[in-house]
């Protein structure tokens, strides 16, 4: 028995001992950390994903000439044979829909946006926009696979997981990587083959936080078990893997202990993040009363706030139901409502507590929607389809320039007619602010070298501040 | 770029870009030390260099070649450039002008380019110099070189070590180095590793007593193979490579069962099939002669990968995904080659250029097959096999045989009865006792739309109905109707027909254009997105075509009109069709004559109905393309098959009705008895239809009679179409004669192919020590790891192909080496030396894979429900997690579906097992040959907190509780189960005294123990005390995640 108490008390927990010393070469420091390939001007990056593909022509991109021409066919010339979907491809007409919304310029860059936006209307001066994304892909899951991974295929790792390849963590007892899902959205599916890790290691798969009582799968102990049940069975765990390793002399051995005690620290750690009970009222008047319920859009605008703090270095949000083929007008209000006001306060938030300049924010979608209304056109409403040739994100922070609009499309709001910043490009800008060069960034697998941006994509310079 | 051990994660360096870094570089030169200044290796030392850092410039691929200079290929690389100077002068580095580039201070020369973000280090410069120096020789790439006929043992010194051939390859290998073998393992060491390897799961304390007691190794391992267990755990494996997985993938994910494709795996595996058959029949099971269904059952490998039914999808390009999937996973599973490269230009690396992967693809693109399988019904897309039991098939027999006779009945009465009816029919005449309206259930004018109903004179209750607005025109007879595309006009019930029953739809057709697509009239519910399923009219590229569909393309009869349709004038059109399901029971007739059609498809064999279509519908359908400006006039349905001269009659065109056809009309219309035969013949079809119906079928591979082309795609994409080419396979292979998928696969397991069963035995291999002899089993290729024993490589693949492909047989002869019998400990001396162990100086240590982690839980517990096959189950998975992707509901088993074994755990590709995933399982997406090995503190959290870990401790501290015998002896005997060794005293110090703290914790607060006793489904036992089960649960539960319980070692 004694033998198994002084192992106890020699191998300490914590980081003091003879423990200490024994892991010290196994277990680097903050020094061992990835490095980046230089400065980075963002240290952490938060990406609001609007999954359906929101309608740039009803939020940012404001065309009048659509609304003049209500009705009328989507000349021969502006499509130019393009492709369309097996949805709306096949329609006898392409009547052209201008938004039902009203727009006004807000701000001193005088950005157009509409009203169903009128939180994130009033910080357009910290937001830096793109009017000219475009992208591949014409269906959902081909085109949000790309934009998440690079590459339309499955089985490539996610931006996330790059991320935490390429940068590591700041907070050793979270997820470097952590993915947030708005609760009780219908839409379209997501996968989780988008915070998968492809073929990097299983460590840098995305962790998604979900609400209710395992906040990460598998964190809550058992039933029965409590905090010291279960400190005293991880005690006597590392009794075993002591003596084993005592015997045997395997690094391996250490390693697994040391893997059980960052589970335990995680079982801290996650409540710890999760818990807004502390928050003040006026943290909730910012990001809505939503946020005090766990899972939805607002309530994860604010964890992802949280989780930036400790130093998590990607945060994924997603964000269902933008898919609107049809009763538009209705359905985007809705979405609208469920996340202007957080997204909105998120960036406030991240200024008011010094974290916007280091931190990344990203909204977007997987692509655009057409300016002709799949369906019918009526006074009231409209469809619109998958629209890979232009769409609009915007960006905050992270060395970006504020107040900034980037490309522009034509007067049909169909192509891109200035400054084009393809999917690979949005992909290098991102990774360049967080100090990592895209083309450096690789990973040998099956005998090739892999990159988020495949062989493609430019540093968007003109974004930068 | 280095992983961090600090971002909550324990990582493998063998997985590591360090370590491939280092392999390729460092590592092949510590294995021939430069020091003793051994010639260098061309395919060992300077390739990969090479390969790596030049060929993406100066390498296979011909468009992206600079300065006409390539380095794979030695007569172009010592040919004087451009410049006037050579790249590689042999024997002479200081002019060559390769290491001046890699060497040079000027920028603009320096090679590789700054823009490529790589570097050659000086050490690599100095391997080519001396390379050049000694001649600059070229040998082909290690894998691609013919496999010697004979490969010598090598000759050892310490020669009594040696079991069998494997072991002289490695102990040459030590002794070169000057490295001793490890110890053997110690017998119940040994026998759980090999268990462990060949069966996923543990022995019993009775197995490891028996060995200790014999020491036998040839009978333990021979048990092993022998156990049915053998089948699962090697089935286990190939899912991965087969990306095997119970939904289709993409974004809707839905469920579709192909495993009987798995449960053929398990079981040709008992059986021992050999792998050349294994491999053949998976490429080619349907081409064998007399194919049985299990050899077309094999196909299913190939229908694997993700399909989607995505709205909107473009079928063309989603189709040539699934050939590219198809044509990868070939060259990865059987070849260990990694070509998906040349789908877009010519490999980088590998001599495969991007025509013969088009060439190579072009095997795999002969199937009747759509890019998009059916939203709205649940067709198996076609090709697909019917998988049926004795008693259905015998079923089918009898309903089939019916049919036939019924056919031959009607068919000689006709001739029998011919005069007397003549005869009949001639006094008869047309329209006696309303004969001609016999059947006739739809009359429709079109004379009005008052209330959006359009008036049917022979059923006032079933008019029709128009939607969005359908225009009244001038027609044939009065008012005709005019459609814009969008709109339509819909007629419930009056032509729901499914293929046994004969019908007509006879109506007077103008189209405005030539159409490239149009939808003339259907009853289904979509195109696309129902796989057409139901019966149609369209217009394609201006010819009708008439076509019943239970699936398009495969199950499916079409036929097209071979005159295209007259523009801006009213034409007469009849459709006829027999109720037979085959391409020669339907008639297109154009204004009163028999129009010249030609067969399309002529294949149906299952229902058209069902898909949530009953209406036949005119100009428009979902998401198709509607009959823009035509319009429709006079529209007749009948329930029967019109004859000729009934439909000149009808539309007052074509010649007068000749005698035949007038006898035709008396049989069909009038004679009673061959009407009544004609009900019986129906009848029988319909019976056989539900028969066949009922039938559950799988995904398979099935030529199509004519060849599809196969082109270039220039930059992969669908959209892009260069030239086309025939089937071939790459030219740096053995030239082959293949023409068709058979001629492919005995080209594969040629015994003189280089690839094939080197592949195989590494996999093999792989499995026993948890890395190959080449470490990157997916890709032999010029990029892949070099083996770390090429000549046991080739021994042992020479071995196997002479073994007949014994895959028992390899598994026993590598069980049963000295080497695998090796321990795994290694001193500090050899740990450092040899960190990877590709000496084997040792035996193996790896962490279990997520099923046999899984499955030793439930076994240990005495929990596991060891039965074979049958449909996925649906274990313990945290609540909500397909909701909240999908909306789809997880509905967890009750009872046994708890406890299976986890390949049969049910994979739903958007959502996999959580609890697999975290443990390194593969997402099933794509071909994997080798999982990741990593360790995280989820890992633990998962081993330590999810139910399938728990419930095993909690039942099995049940039955500790309730049996006798001292807590000391209860304490061993659970450790000895888990790791098959009693426990060092120090041990069972430490068990007990874990025992006794969560005894002493759970005493205190009785109600939590009785929380913990009662974890997971399985009635807890009665009358027990459950501070014990619960203290018992704990240190069982601990025992679960001892390193020697979690690693193979």
């Amino acid at each position: 028995m004694s033998n198994a108490i002084t192992r106890r008390h020699l191998f300490a927990r914590g980081a003091t001992g003879l423990g200490a010393v024994a892991m010290s070469h196994l277990f680097a420091d903050e020094d061992g950390q990835p490095k980046p390939h230089f400065a980075p001007r963002a240290k952490r990056i938060v990406y609001l994903f609007q999954s359906g593909g929101p309608s740039q022509l009803d939020l940012f991109d404001y065309k009048p000439l659509l609304q003049e021409q209500n009705g009328t066919e989507l000349p021969a010339s502006v499509r130019a044979g393009q492709r369309l979907t097996g949805m709306s491809g096949n329609q006898s007409s392409f009547p052209l829909a201008g938004t039902q919304f009203k727009f006004a310029q807000h701000g001193e860059s005088r950005r157009w946006v509409s009203e169903l936006l009128p939180h994130t209307a009033r910080i357009v001066d910290k937001l830096t926009f793109v009017h000219s994304m475009h992208t591949e892909a014409i269906n959902h899951d081909p085109a949000i696979t790309f934009l998440q991974t690079g590459s339309q295929l499955a089985g490539r790792p996610s931006l996330g997981a790059w991320l935490s390849y390429g940068l590591g963590s700041a907070n050793r007892d979270l997820p470097a990587f952590s993915v947030l899902v708005s609760k009780n959205k219908g839409g379209q599916p997501l996968y989780a083959r988008l915070w998968g890790n492809g073929f990097l290691p299983s460590a840098h798969q995305g962790v998604q936080f979900r609400p209710g009582k395992d906040r990460v799968l598998y964190l809550a102990d058992p039933d029965g078990v409590d905090k010291t049940t279960r400190r005293k069975m991880l005690d006597s765990l590392r009794d075993l893997h002591e003596a084993a390793y005592e015997r045997e002399l395997d690094p391996a051995i250490r390693a697994r202990v040391e893997q059980y005690e960052m589970a335990y620290r995680m079982q801290m750690s996650v409540p710890e993040v999760s818990d807004v009970s502390n928050e003040p009222d006026h943290v909730f008047d910012l990001y809505g009363q939503d946020a005090r319920d766990p899972g939805t859009y607002a309530a994860n605008c604010l964890m992802a706030r949280r989780l930036l703090e400790r130093g998590v270095r990607c945060v994924q949000l997603y964000h269902q139901g933008w898919d609107q083929h049809g009763g538009l007008v209705g359905a985007i209000k809705g979405q609208c409502r469920e996340t202007d006001q957080a997204s909105a306060a998120l960036v406030l938030d991240l200024q008011a507590r010094g974290l916007l300049d280091d931190t990344l924010v990203v909204w977007g979608g997987e692509f655009g929607r057409t300016n002709y209304s799949q369906g019918k056109l009526t006074k009231s409403n409209y469809g619109r389809d998958h629209h890979p040739r232009c769409f609009t994100m915007w960006m905050a922070g992270g060395g970006l320039k504020p107040g900034y609009a980037h490309g522009e499309t034509c007067e049909y709001g169909y192509n891109v007619v200035r400054d084009p910043v393809h999917v690979h490009d949005l992909q290098a800008t991102i990774l360049h602010q967080l100090g990592l060069d895209h083309e450096r960034l690789n990973y040998r697998y099956q005998g090739r070298r892999f990159r988020l941006t495949d062989v493609h994509g430019n540093v968007v310079r003109p974004l930068l501040a | 770029m280095p992983m961090s051990a600090t971002q909550l994660v324990l990582q493998s360096p063998l997985r590591s870009a360090v370590w491939l870094r280092a392999l390729l570089g460092v590592a092949c030169l510590w294995l021939t030390p430069l020091a003793a200044q051994a010639p260098v290796d061309f395919a060992r030392d300077v390739r990969p260099i090479l390969s790596d850092r030049c060929f993406a410039c100066h390498g296979p691929d011909a468009a992206k070649r600079e300065a006409g200079l390539r380095l794979d290929v030695r007569d172009v690389a010592v040919k004087k450039l451009a410049s006037g100077r050579a790249a590689i002068v042999p024997g002479d580095s200081t002019l060559s002008e390769l290491v001046r580039r890699l060497t040079v201070h000027d920028p603009d020369e320096r090679m590789p380019p700054a823009a490529s973000k790589l570097t050659v280090s000086p050490s690599e410069v100095e391997v080519l110099r001396r390379w050049i120096d000694e001649g600059a020789a070229y040998t082909l790439h290690w894998s691609f070189a013919p496999l010697p006929a004979v490969v010598e043992l090598p000759k050892v010194r310490q020669s009594d070590w040696v079991k069998n051939g494997i072991d002289a390859f490695v102990l040459a290998g030590m002794e070169r180095e000057g490295v001793a073998p490890s110890p053997p393992a110690t017998s119940a060491a040994y026998l759980r590793r090999a268990s462990l390897a060949l069966n996923g799961l543990p022995p019993t304390i009775e197995q490891v007593d028996r060995f200790v007691a014999d020491g036998d190794a040839v009978r333990a391992i021979d048990e092993l193979l022998d156990s049915k267990r053998y089948g699962e755990r090697m089935a286990s494996e190939w899912l991965d490579i087969a990306r095997y997985a119970d939904t289709f993938g993409y974004q809707s994910d839905v469920e579709r069962p192909v495993w009987p494709w798995r449960d053929w795996v398990i079981d040709s595996f008992n059986t021992n099939l050999p792998y050349d058959e294994f491999a053949t029949w998976q490429i080619a099971g349907d081409l064998l002669p007399n194919a049985t269904r299990e050899q077309q059952l094999a196909t299913a490998f190939q229908r694997l990968h993700r399909q989607t039914n995505e709205g909107g999808s473009v079928e063309a390009e989603m189709r040539l995904e699934y050939v590219a999937d198809r044509t990868e996973t070939f060259a990865t599973a059987f070849l260990g080659l990694t070509i998906g490269c040349a789908r877009c230009h010519d490999h980088k690396f590998d001599p495969v250029t991007q025509r013969e992967y088009y060439e190579l693809s072009a095997f795999f693109n002969n199937i009747d097959e759509s890019g998009l399988y059916s939203h709205f019904t649940r067709a198996t897309p076609t090709p697909a096999l019917s998988l049926v039991t004795a008693k259905q098939s015998a079923e089918e027999s009898e309903a089939a045989a019916q049919v036939v006779e019924l056919e031959r009945t009607l068919e000689a009465y006709a001739t029998s009865s011919r005069e007397v009816a003549a005869l009949a029919a001639a006094a008869h005449g047309e329209g006696v006792d309303g004969a001609k309206e016999h059947g006739h259930v739809g009359t429709f004018a079109f004379e009005s739309l008052a209330k959006g109903a359009l008036v049917n004179a022979k059923d006032a209750a079933l008019p029709g109905r128009i939607g969005e607005n359908p225009a009244l025109v001038e027609g044939v007879v009065g008012k005709a109707i005019q459609f814009k595309g969008e709109n339509w006009a819909k007629f419930s019930k009056v032509g729901d027909f499914d293929r046994h029953q004969p019908f007509s739809l006879a109506f007077w057709l103008r189209v405005p254009e030539r159409y490239d697509r149009a939808v003339v009239m259907h009853r289904s519910k979509a195109w696309t997105d129902a796989g057409s399923r139901g019966y149609e009219l369209l217009i394609e590229d201006g010819e009708l075509s008439f076509a019943l569909v239970h699936f398009w393309p495969g199950n499916a009869i079409r036929i097209r009109a071979n005159q295209k349709l007259t523009v801006d004038a009213w034409t007469h059109v009849t459709l006829a069709y027999d109720g037979s399901s085959r391409a020669d029971g339907m008639t297109i007739f154009v204004d009163g004559e028999v129009a010249e059609t030609r067969v399309i498809r002529d294949c149906l064999t299952r229902t058209i109905q069902g898909g949530g279509a009953d209406a036949l519908t005119l100009a428009e359908r979902f998401r198709d393309r509607g009959l823009k400006g035509g319009a429709i006039d006079e529209l007749q349905v009948y329930r029967r098959e019109l004859t000729r001269g009934e439909v000149a009659r009808l539309s007052g065109r074509g010649g007068p009705a000749t005698q035949d056809e007038e006898l035709q009309f008396y049989f069909r219309a009038v004679h009673s008895d061959y009407r009544k035969k004609l009900e019986d013949l129906r009848q029988a079809r319909l019976r056989l239809g539900r028969v066949r119906d009922k039938q559950a079928e799988i995904m398979v591979m099935r030529e199509m009679q004519t060849r599809r082309a196969t082109y270039v795609r220039p930059r992969g994409s669908y959209l892009a179409q260069g030239e086309q080419v025939d089937r071939g396979t790459p030219a740096f292979l053995p030239k082959s004669e293949a023409m068709d998928r058979l001629a492919l696969a005995r080209w594969l397991t040629d015994p003189a192919h280089p690839l094939a069963a080197r592949v195989a035995v590494n996999r093999i291999w792989q499995m026993h020590f948890g890395s190959g002899l080449v470490g990157t089993s997916e890709d032999f290729g010029s990029q892949g790891a070099p083996p770390s024993h090429p000549q046991l490589l080739d021994w042992l693949a020479r071995w196997f192909i002479n073994s007949g492909w014994d895959m028992k047989a390899l598994h026993r002869l590598i069980a049963t080496s000295a080497t695998f019998a090796q321990g795994s400990l290694a001193s500090l001396e050899l740990r450092e030396r040899d960190p990877e162990n590709r000496l084997l100086a040792r035996g193996p240590r790896y962490q279990l894979s997520a099923e046999v982690l899984r499955d030793q839980a439930l076994w240990a517990a005495g929990l596991l429900v060891e039965r074979i096959g049958g449909r996925p189950v649906r274990p313990y998975q945290p609540a909500g997690l397909w909701q909240e992707k999908s909306g789809s509901v997880y509905h967890r088993a009750k009872g046994d579906g708890l406890y299976r074994r986890s390949l049969y755990t049910y994979w739903k590709r958007t959502s996999p097992p959580p609890a697999m995933m975290l443990l390194d399982a593969s997402q099933r997406d794509v071909c994997v040959m080798r999982r990741q090995s990593t360790s995280t503190p989820l890992q633990a959290l998962l081993m330590l907190n999810d139910p399938q870990f728990v419930e095993p401790a909690r039942v099995w501290a049940e039955r500790l509780v309730a049996a006798s015998g001292q807590e000391q002896d209860l304490l061993a005997g659970v450790f000895r189960r888990l790791t098959s060794r009693a426990a060092t005293a120090d041990e069972l110090q430490i068990l007990t005294l874990a025992l006794q703290e969560q005894r002493e914790s759970y005493r205190a607060d009785p109600q939590r123990a009785q929380q913990t006793a009662t974890i997971g489904d399985r009635k807890p036992a009665a009358d027990v005390d459950v501070v014990e089960v619960a203290s018992w649960t704990m240190v069982i539960s601990m025992l679960l995640n001892f390193d020697e319980v979690v690693r193979l070692r």
